[in-house]
């Protein structure tokens, strides 16, 4: 069990997310930043989508009521273990009654705390992760409060012996003021003029605090739509189209002065031009960022999009297979 | 004729592939989009993660480690060209009951809280709509509203939440509302509500931008799954049902609603075989068929 002395800010129960039902209104969820997440796992010997603790901004504490092994990833906050910091990174036993306080982030927005063996809570349509807008009963939809317990599976085996086994520099990620993002354009792109797609890409747009786990909001730029008549059944609105499905990662335009990333916790379809979809694994990149931060957006092929999604993905498997050979 | 064009097909970042069958609303779109997903679930393709009907296009999440997207382009080229015989549009669906209490205290009192979003409406959301489109009396409108089914064409914006299209009467009688200029902050959970063309029923309390026209005395969404027809799914809705929407009156409602919590309520279902060959050559007649005895 984990006993919740305090819950933090917003702390919630993610795994890698729910899959299958996007279509019926349930947003996929999961960890903001998978990257961070999977390194979280990935440090354990744990299977990827083992269910852990993603927590935002301001830390919980947390009493451990079994002896386990446990890692803390993301974006960096100061953690006490009984007082004594605690790296991040690093794979660390704790005992039965150890106390663990997790303090302010200040670069970035989400960590996360991952247990050998995962956590033991119910699932819901194939996953663990907390949703908001889904109604789900107990921890399922909401964060943790003062007081929740949150059983935790067994340890697996030889997970002690990853201990301190942490990992390389070039691997952790880097939480910047200045984000470049990668786009596949599509879908609507062809409602933009030539004129407002060179400004998307062009200029510097800036997160709005309005921003969460749903979708990011960027100001600053200025994107064109053309002037032609919207097509029947969109809404008289520029930039109205027929209803479609939109792609977690759509980058959309509601108005010319504004653009909407959609993140895990998107909510299906909507009537709005959408220029496409960013790359899977930049949308870790996104979720990280604080109100301020920097955007630039670049266009890339599919092929170009495929790399940069293998490049993060071999990150992990090398510490995968370090942890093996530990 | 059902002449569908060339459907144009996207990559989307790494993981979905988006396809577009027509820009503007066309129902036959929407016909051919559910037959296609419905085909690709039955296909069951290791790799899909997510096939995504919407109105006229349909979204398609894959996983690049487990299928080539090339490969997967191609063969959703191929199953899309072959749905374009019309013969080949035909689709399993039910027609379900929704009991409704127009004009009832609940959204009432949500529309006069938000009166200030938008004063044209005088805080009464469902006299605008009403004369909006041009009716005298709220018994003719509610009248019009329930009488034709609508045909659901896609699930968002919250888990549950479906759009309905009036089908089998002309277009200029479609009822029709302006959304909310600015979003309500909260949606009593089972309120009806009118945008654009579309009656959605709020499955939970949300937010929302339609205009609110009553209540339904039925859930649409139940992840406890309390009532039979959620045994195999939290969800009422699919893509390709028929909603029909039946008046009742605040007793029946009331009545209803008990029914609902001890758990003994039945929804009025009926299953069809839908046609778009037949909707497309005898139009308001086969809806009138379908809805026979029902």
């Amino acid at each position: 069990m984990l006993y919740i002395h305090q819950p933090g800010l917003r702390t919630t129960i993610q795994d890698t997310g729910r899959f299958g039902h996007y279509h019926m209104g349930v947003p996929p969820s999961g960890a903001a930043d998978r990257y961070s997440f999977l390194l979280g796992n990935a440090l354990l010997g744990n299977p990827s989508h083992y269910a852990g603790l993603e927590i935002m901004l301001q830390g919980p504490v947390i009493e451990f009521q079994k002896a386990t092994v446990i890692a803390l990833t993301g974006a960096p906050a100061k953690a006490l273990l009984n007082g004594e910091d605690l790296p991040f990174y690093e794979p660390v036993a704790v005992s039965l009654g150890d106390v663990l306080e997790i303090g302010e982030i200040k670069n970035g927005v989400f960590a996360y705390l991952t247990i050998s063996g995962g956590l033991d809570t119910p699932e819901i349509l194939g996953s663990r992760s907390m949703c908001v807008a889904s109604g789900f009963p107990g921890v399922l939809g909401r964060a943790l409060l003062e007081g929740d317990c949150i059983p935790v599976k067994e340890p697996l085996p030889g997970a002690l012996r990853q201990i301190s086994n942490s990992i390389l520099e070039e691997v952790k990620p880097v939480f910047r003021k200045e984000l470049d993002l990668h786009i596949v354009l599509g879908i609507s792109s062809e409602s933009i003029s030539d004129e407002g797609l060179i400004g998307m890409l062009n200029e510097e747009w800036t997160v709005h605090t309005q921003s969460n786990r749903v979708a990011y909001r960027l100001r600053g730029g200025k994107v064109r739509y053309k002037t032609e008549a919207a097509p029947f059944g969109s809404g008289s609105n520029p930039g109205n189209i027929v209803d479609i499905p939109y792609p977690i990662g759509g980058v959309i335009v509601p108005n010319e002065e504004e653009l909407i990333v959609l993140l895990n916790d998107g909510t299906g379809g909507g009537g709005f031009v959408t220029t496409g979809a960013m790359v899977s694994s930049d949308i870790s990149l996104l979720a990280q960022a604080r109100p301020q931060t920097t955007v630039r957006f670049h266009a890339v092929t599919v092929e170009k999009a495929f790399q940069l999604r293998r490049e993060k993905e071999q990150l992990i498997e090398k510490v995968k297979a370090a942890m093996q050979q530990a | 004729m059902l002449v569908f064009s060339e459907t144009r097909f996207d990559f989307c970042g790494d993981e979905y592939i988006y396809a577009e069958l027509s820009k503007e609303m066309r129902i036959e779109s929407t016909f051919k989009v559910i037959t296609v997903t419905n085909e690709l679930r039955k296909r069951d393709i290791p790799g899909l993660i997510e096939i995504y009907p919407s109105n006229t296009s349909y979204l398609i999440r894959y996983d690049p480690n487990v299928i080539s997207p090339h490969h997967l382009l191609e063969y959703l080229q191929e199953v899309d060209r072959q749905k374009n015989d019309r013969s080949e549009l035909t689709f399993s669906s039910r027609m379900i009951e929704i009991p409704v209490w127009y004009d009832d205290a609940v959204t009432r009192k949500t529309a006069e809280r938000y009166e200030h979003l938008q004063p044209e409406a005088k805080g009464h959301d469902f006299s605008y709509v009403m004369q909006l489109n041009g009716f005298e009396s709220s018994d003719a409108f509610i009248q019009a509203h329930s009488s034709v089914p609508y045909f659901i064409t896609s699930l968002g914006f919250k888990p549950g939440n479906a759009w309905g299209f009036p089908i089998g009467i002309p277009d200029h009688r479609i009822i029709q509302a302006p959304k909310y200029k600015s979003p309500r902050a909260y949606t009593p959970s089972e309120a009806v509500g009118v945008g654009g063309a579309f009656t959605v029923v709020y499955p939970t309390e949300s937010t929302g931008s339609y205009q609110l026209i009553g209540l339904s005395a039925v859930p649409v969404y139940d992840p406890n799954q309390s009532l039979s027809i959620f045994r195999d799914t939290f969800f009422l809705a699919k893509p390709g049902d028929l909603w029909k929407y039946r008046p009742v009156t605040e007793a029946e409602y009331h009545n209803i609603r008990e029914e609902v919590s001890k758990r003994t309520y039945t929804y009025k279902v009926k299953p069809i075989q839908f046609s778009a060959e037949r909707y497309e050559e005898e139009g308001s007649k086969y809806i009138q068929q379908l809805m026979e005895g029902f």
